[in-house]
């Protein structure tokens, strides 16, 4: 489903992201590891089509169609969305009217009840109350209600691959279980999920039995393994497990 | 060609006016009290200084009365079908056809006078064309042109001289109305200045809504809106007055006021500018006595080659007065905005707050804003902010990866700025609004 081939990215002259391989097939769960600053966040955002990062070398596949003309909208409505890491607050956009708005456009119908309604429904399951929709996207969240927010935002907009920067960061405990069944509950449903993260507690909460982990360093990702790879991670450290596969 | 003399010979200027007042005058058959302000109006413009950094000649735009509008237009089905048209652009028809509002229009020069101003007689509220208050209520009299100096400026002159409609809104002691009023502007013809002057009575512990809509038709080319509205809220009384303008990018709109504001009274202005047009240079000036208050608010949908400056200043009298100054700007292609507002304290207690916020959406638009505070006593509460910036590619970013388009997602994110100063108006102005900036804000390409 997505192909990603000698992968480089520059910023600032340097390569933030360098021959980077990875792909990822349909209803798989991929869990990409690594310390701060090794390039996870900018893959993400390479892949959901942000402006800085679109003059990347190599190729990125999407459903064996290259992505890199297509804009961060229409990466969406091919079934490819990112879950930010810092979702900026957005001031007097009401969430609902956003998300009636985006719904409709994906659904090209306008105005139905069906959209409200699901639209509630789903506001319920991530553990919101209906006063959220009232509110201004991201304004006055709290980091573990604005990464609901952004799995709310999956669950309605149903992608074939949701790709997720760091969805526990800044997270309580609360909304971390509510976080972790959202994904479970997505992958179980056939969605493809690449999960980026440095630390396992969420990882504890999410079914790993055929994920697959890549670990990431200085833009690439120097090993991949089963969902074992992930405890290791979090028992060891990266810097014991980049020697252990000479990774250094 | 011009004569500036003082040896009792008049200029060619000083001709031009004296034939517009002539005409005026004649037309209008005013009492001479009247008629002499005009002629003070006349003596103040070759001496009076000239301000405007935009219209050097006020004399381009003659307000003469060759083109007063039908007579027997009572409703909105009476009018031209494109004036019609114009009022559905600001939403008006639909308000009009829940018949929930007063109405007024000034038509080029003339009033159009609806039924509705008998139904709110009886209510307490007197709305009359200026020139026929002037005549029939002495409580217009004592307040006509009475909170402004005709020598300010050559404009200040000239409006004097030249005035033409307005209305008289009084609103007696005690009488509360949460319906507002509606009063629409439209100009017509070329090269004209319409010169309207408004004077708001609200007497002690009165409530009353007013909404001001301004617009005109694709037909004149080159116009001056130079209206002056007087507004005295007097004890404990309360007026909001919403204005909403949509001018095309040819006419230059100078609107004035003065008001003030008496004891415990409150006095607030949304001043909304969907089209500022060419020009639109304002310099209102408020007096605030004891516990009074007065909010401004405006937001400007600057485009093309508009120039923008909005000055004023909040005179905060009286002490535990009031005076708050917000400016939203939404500045687009070659556009200019200067927003340079000020709070002068005088009284102990007072409180007064700037605000402004600028989104500057292209390269050659530009914004500039000059808060001024000024304070006369140690315990005057005086704050000012300022934010200038453009649409963060973040946000742009954030939205455009839920599926919208860049023009969409830009669209989102004007309106959002907006909204937080506009929420606060009826649902129809509040849709209207929304769909001229879907209609005016345009996607980085």
């Amino acid at each position: 489903m997505l192909e990603v081939k000698d992968l480089g990215v520059k910023k600032g002259g340097g390569y933030i992201l360098q021959n980077l391989n990875f792909s990822a097939g349909k209803s798989e769960l991929h869990v990409v590891m690594g310390p701060n600053g090794s390039g996870k966040s900018t893959l993400a955002r390479t892949l959901a089509g942000h402006p800085e990062y679109n003059d990347y070398e190599g190729s990125i596949k999407f459903r064996d169609r290259e992505i890199s003309d297509l804009k961060a909208d229409e990466r969406l409505r091919e079934g490819l969305m990112m879950g930010f890491q810092h979702p900026p607050r957005i001031n007097g956009v009401n969430i609902k009217r956003f998300l009636t708005r985006v719904l409709e456009k994906l659904d090209g119908v306008e105005g139905t009840e069906k959209i409200e309604e699901r639209i509630e429904i789903v506001t319920k399951e991530l553990g919101f109350s209906e006063d959220l929709l009232a509110r201004n996207i991201n304004a006055g969240l709290s980091g573990g209600e604005r990464k609901r927010l952004e799995l709310l935002q999956a669950r309605l907009l149903e992608p074939e691959i949701l790709i997720l920067d760091e969805p526990d960061s800044g997270v309580d405990v609360d909304s971390l279980e509510l976080i972790s069944d959202q994904i479970n509950w997505l992958h179980e449903r056939g969605t493809t999920i690449v999960l980026i993260t440095h630390y396992g507690s969420l990882l504890e909460e999410i079914d790993l039995e055929d994920a697959r982990v890549h670990l990431f360093r200085d833009g690439k990702i120097v090993t991949s393994g089963e969902g074992d790879l992930a405890r290791e991670v979090e028992e060891k450290g990266f810097n014991r497990i980049y020697e252990e596969c000479g990774c250094n | 060609m011009v004569a500036i003399n003082n040896t009792g010979t008049k200029s060619q200027k000083e001709v031009s006016i004296e034939r517009q007042i002539e005409k005026i005058t004649e037309e209008k058959d005013e009492p001479d009290w009247v008629t002499d302000l005009r002629y003070r109006g006349l003596r103040a413009f070759e001496s009076a200084p000239q301000t405007d950094p935009i219209i050097s000649e006020p004399l381009e735009f003659l307000a003469d009365q060759e083109k007063t509008p039908a007579e027997g237009i009572e409703t909105l089905d009476d009018l031209p079908p494109e004036t019609k048209n114009l009022l559905d652009e600001l939403g008006i028809n639909e308000m009009e056809q829940r018949a929930i509002a007063g109405l007024t229009i000034q038509d080029g020069t003339g009033m159009i006078d609806s039924s509705f101003r008998e139904k709110w007689e009886k209510k307490g509220v007197i709305m009359a064309p200026m020139n026929e208050a002037l005549k029939r209520y002495p409580e217009a009299r004592e307040r006509f042109m009475k909170l402004y100096d005709p020598g300010a400026s050559k404009l200040a002159a000239y409006h004097t001289a030249v005035w033409n409609g307005g209305v008289f809104l009084w609103v007696k002691e005690g009488v509360k109305e949460e319906i507002p009023l509606h009063l629409f502007f439209l100009i017509q013809q070329e090269a004209l200045a319409q010169a309207p002057h408004i004077v708001i009575l609200a007497e002690p512990n009165s409530e009353i809504k007013l909404i001001e809509g301004c617009t005109s038709p694709i037909l004149s080319k080159h116009s001056l809106h130079l209206d002056m509205t007087e507004a005295y809220i007097e004890e404990e009384a309360k007026l909001d007055l919403t204005v909403l303008q949509n001018w095309p990018e040819y006419v230059h709109t100078r609107p004035t006021q003065r008001v003030k504001v008496a004891r415990d009274a409150q006095f607030s202005i949304t001043s909304v500018g969907l089209g500022p047009g060419k020009s639109n240079i304002t310099d209102p000036h408020y007096w605030v006595e004891e516990g009074g208050r007065v909010d401004v608010d405006s937001i400007i949908l600057a485009k093309e080659q508009s120039h923008v400056d909005l000055g004023g200043v909040i005179h905060l009298e009286g002490e535990n007065s009031t005076g708050i100054n917000n400016s939203k700007a939404v500045i687009m292609d070659d556009s200019e905005v200067i927003t340079r507002g000020k709070i002068n304290a005088v009284a102990s207690g007072t409180k007064g707050h700037i605000s402004c916020d600028g989104l500057v959406m292209d390269d050659g638009a530009s914004m500039e804003t000059y808060p001024g505070l000024s304070s006369r006593v140690e315990d005057a509460e005086l704050s000012h902010e300022a934010a200038i910036g453009e649409i963060k590619e973040e946000e742009l970013f954030y939205l455009m990866s839920r599926g919208l388009n860049e023009e969409e997602a830009t669209k989102l994110i004007v309106q959002g700025f907006v909204e937080p100063a506009i929420e606060d108006l009826p649902e129809e102005y509040l849709s209207e609004i929304r769909k001229i900036i879907d209609l005016t804000v345009k996607g980085e390409e």
